[in-house]
């Protein structure tokens, strides 16, 4: 195992939103992105229950790799454990958010099933793993790439509402035109890679 | 058997590939499509976990609760990503150093809890490892075909060695992240494009058996 | 017994869940002495490319090493994790294990140079966590082996982006400049910052040394 790497966690923070977003350099959780991206109240739900849902996965997970899978030399299992963390950190979830505020579990509650599968969460988390983050450094990079996440879907799903009714080759309709909208998006983010220097 | 193994693969391969009319399972291998060999290696992974999933859920379908059944499908999906990983450490450390993460990232590729779920569910052991193995094989590809194209345009080489001429300029934009959606974009809108007319041939011998008219 | 039953989902899940993690030990057991080989060698592998020693197969590696390499104190304060000697034809040669932030996680790098400190003899990553393809790149035999030779300015090396990079390694030994992988310009800025490091730790080295 390496030492802590010498980056930020403010720094990563941004980074994560901004310059490598996960979702658009690193095309993690791309599935439910497409799919849920048709309108923007759904988006506005998921990207907020994924944004929630990484930040705690990232701390749990960070907690469960120092003091468990390290220290039992179980590396091999690791895969397994995390995807378990997830699971249970978005059942509690579902279950605290049920008794606390009915109101929010019906705008925030129906999507937690689809995150346990969402790759950008276990993306995230093995990233941590693998660049062996801080404490901190796992959580400001966790709750910046849910923000990150969130920010791409909100636009996805804004600018598809612009398209919709626009003339698109028939073979492009869908998810054709929404693929090319990503590719300028991306592209667009691209931009920000100047702004933050990770040092 | 036969025709029905036939069927899926046709149907794996092309008229419900994965990637451009699933839309599934982009996400673990697309950030790698800049070479093609790490393409192929992760989508040899994919292939191989989604055929061993499909034939061991098949198989145990049966004595699998119904509570504990998501449950069960990712630890089965986990362990043979695990077993990859575990193999590639050993006898490819160069390989696995440099896929990192990604080679996780398997587990949670729609590709294989989606196969598991509507095909193994409720097929034999072997004709799931079939479609399981003909999904990946559709999936791989795409792919590659993105990655030759991503690796040409963007290094000037194949597999790592040079194909083009000493003077071409490298597009820099082949290599990052936004070429993979635009190529994406280009295969769903050629194959939709290709299928549409097909289909619209076909309605048509249907509907109009007289002879076809001369071409106006 | 039922299938629904909670005996029954407790006992299905317990045994399929022992039964596999069995499984996976066992694998990760039969591995585990391979796993472990793989990384001694690549660890004495970059410091042998660092010092620009030839090697065709592991075990001649393994023996090169043992012949060759000695492990050299690191002065306090060079900032370098791990230091080696090599002495060949009466000259010196010194290799350090540094560590800088890269864009994304730490790039451990192992960077040889002569005694004196003015070319460097090799450049090896042991570690690094940069984007597969991009970043990630700096791993690639064309990036590493421009350093090879490379003669030391006053200042260190310097590492291209942008335009002034052509991305293909840099042919010129003489002027201590070396191309960056393009489209990763922060993670060859990184590297540049990382091998000045070395440089000076080889320096506080060499000069602990004399």
């Amino acid at each position: 195992m390496n030492a802590e790497p010498l980056v930020n966690p403010v720094v990563l923070f941004f980074a994560s939103i901004f310059t490598s977003n996960i979702l658009l350099s690193n095309f993690l959780g791309m599935c439910s992105f497409i799919s849920i991206s048709k309108d923007k109240t759904s988006a506005y739900g998921l990207g907020l229950a994924v944004t929630v849902v990484m930040t705690i996965c990232a701390a749990v997970s960070w907690l469960v790799l120092r003091y468990l899978i390290l220290p039992l030399d179980i590396e091999y299992l690791s895969f397994i454990i995390f995807i378990i963390v997830i699971a249970a950190v978005v059942q509690m979830l579902e279950m605290i958010i049920d008794r606390v505020s009915p109101a929010l579990y019906m705008s925030l509650g129906i999507f937690l099933p689809l995150i346990t599968v969402n790759c950008a969460i276990l993306g995230a988390i093995l990233f941590m793993q693998i660049r062996s983050y801080g404490f901190l450094q796992a959580v400001a990079f966790g709750a910046g790439s849910g923000m990150g996440w969130w920010l791409a879907i909100m636009l996805l799903a804004s600018i598809r509402k612009r398209i919709e009714n626009n003339p698109v080759p028939a073979g492009l309709k869908g998810a054709g035109i929404t693929m090319v909208t990503i590719g300028f998006m991306a592209m667009a983010f691209i931009g920000f890679s100047g702004m933050i220097a990770v040092q | 058997m036969s025709g029905k193994a036939g069927k899926i693969l046709w149907d794996n391969l092309w008229t419900n590939n994965p990637i451009f009319i699933q839309i599934l399972g982009i996400c673990s291998t697309l950030a790698v499509t800049n070479s093609v060999r790490n393409t192929l290696i992760m989508t040899v992974g994919v292939s191989l976990s989604t055929a061993f999933s499909s034939w061991t859920l098949s198989a145990m379908q049966a004595t699998i609760p119904r509570k504990v059944r998501m449950i069960v499908q990712v630890l089965v999906i986990s362990f043979y990503v695990i077993i990859i990983d575990i193999i590639l450490r050993a006898y490819l450390p160069e390989v696995s150093k440099q896929l990192g993460p990604y080679v996780g990232l398997i587990i949670t590729n729609c590709i294989i809890m989606g196969r598991a779920e509507a095909f193994a569910a409720a097929n034999k052991p072997v004709l799931s490892f079939w479609d399981g193995l003909t999904s990946g094989l559709g999936y791989m590809a795409v792919l590659v075909a993105i990655a030759v194209v991503r690796e040409i345009l963007g290094f000037g080489t194949l597999l790592g060695f040079r194909v083009m001429p000493a003077g071409f300029e490298p597009w820099t934009i082949m290599i990052m992240a936004p070429s993979a959606f635009f190529l994406v974009a280009f295969v769903m809108w050629w194959a939709k494009t290709v299928q549409a007319r097909a289909a619209a041939k076909a309605a048509a011998a249907k509907s109009a058996p007289r002879p076809v008219p001369a071409k106006a | 017994m039922k299938k629904d039953s909670i005996v029954y989902v407790v006992v299905f899940t317990f045994v399929v869940c022992a039964a596999f993690v069995f499984f996976l030990a066992l694998a990760n057991e039969a591995t585990k002495d391979r796993v472990a080989a793989n990384r001694l060698f690549a660890e004495r592998a970059a410091v042998l490319d660092a010092f620009g020693i030839e090697y065709s197969a592991p075990p001649e590696a393994l023996e090169k090493y043992e012949r060759f390499v000695k492990d050299q104190p690191v002065p306090e304060g060079a900032g370098a994790e791990k230091a080696y000697r090599y002495e060949a034809d009466g000259k010196t040669f010194f290799a350090a294990r540094v560590t800088g932030a890269g864009l994304w996680g730490s790039i451990s790098i192992i960077l040889g140079a002569d005694a004196g400190v003015e070319r460097l003899t090799g450049l090896q990553i042991v570690a690094q966590n940069e984007t597969p393809g991009l970043g990630g790149r700096i791993d690639e035999a064309w990036f590493r082996g421009q350093f090879r030779g490379e003669r030391i300015g006053p200042e260190g090396i310097r590492v291209a982006t942008g335009a002034e990079s052509r991305g293909t390694g840099d042919p010129d030994p003489d002027n201590g400049l070396l191309d960056g992988v393009s489209g990763a310009s922060r993670t060859s800025q990184s590297m540049e910052a990382i091998v000045n490091g070395g440089i000076r730790a080889l320096r506080a080295i060499a000069g602990g040394a004399r």
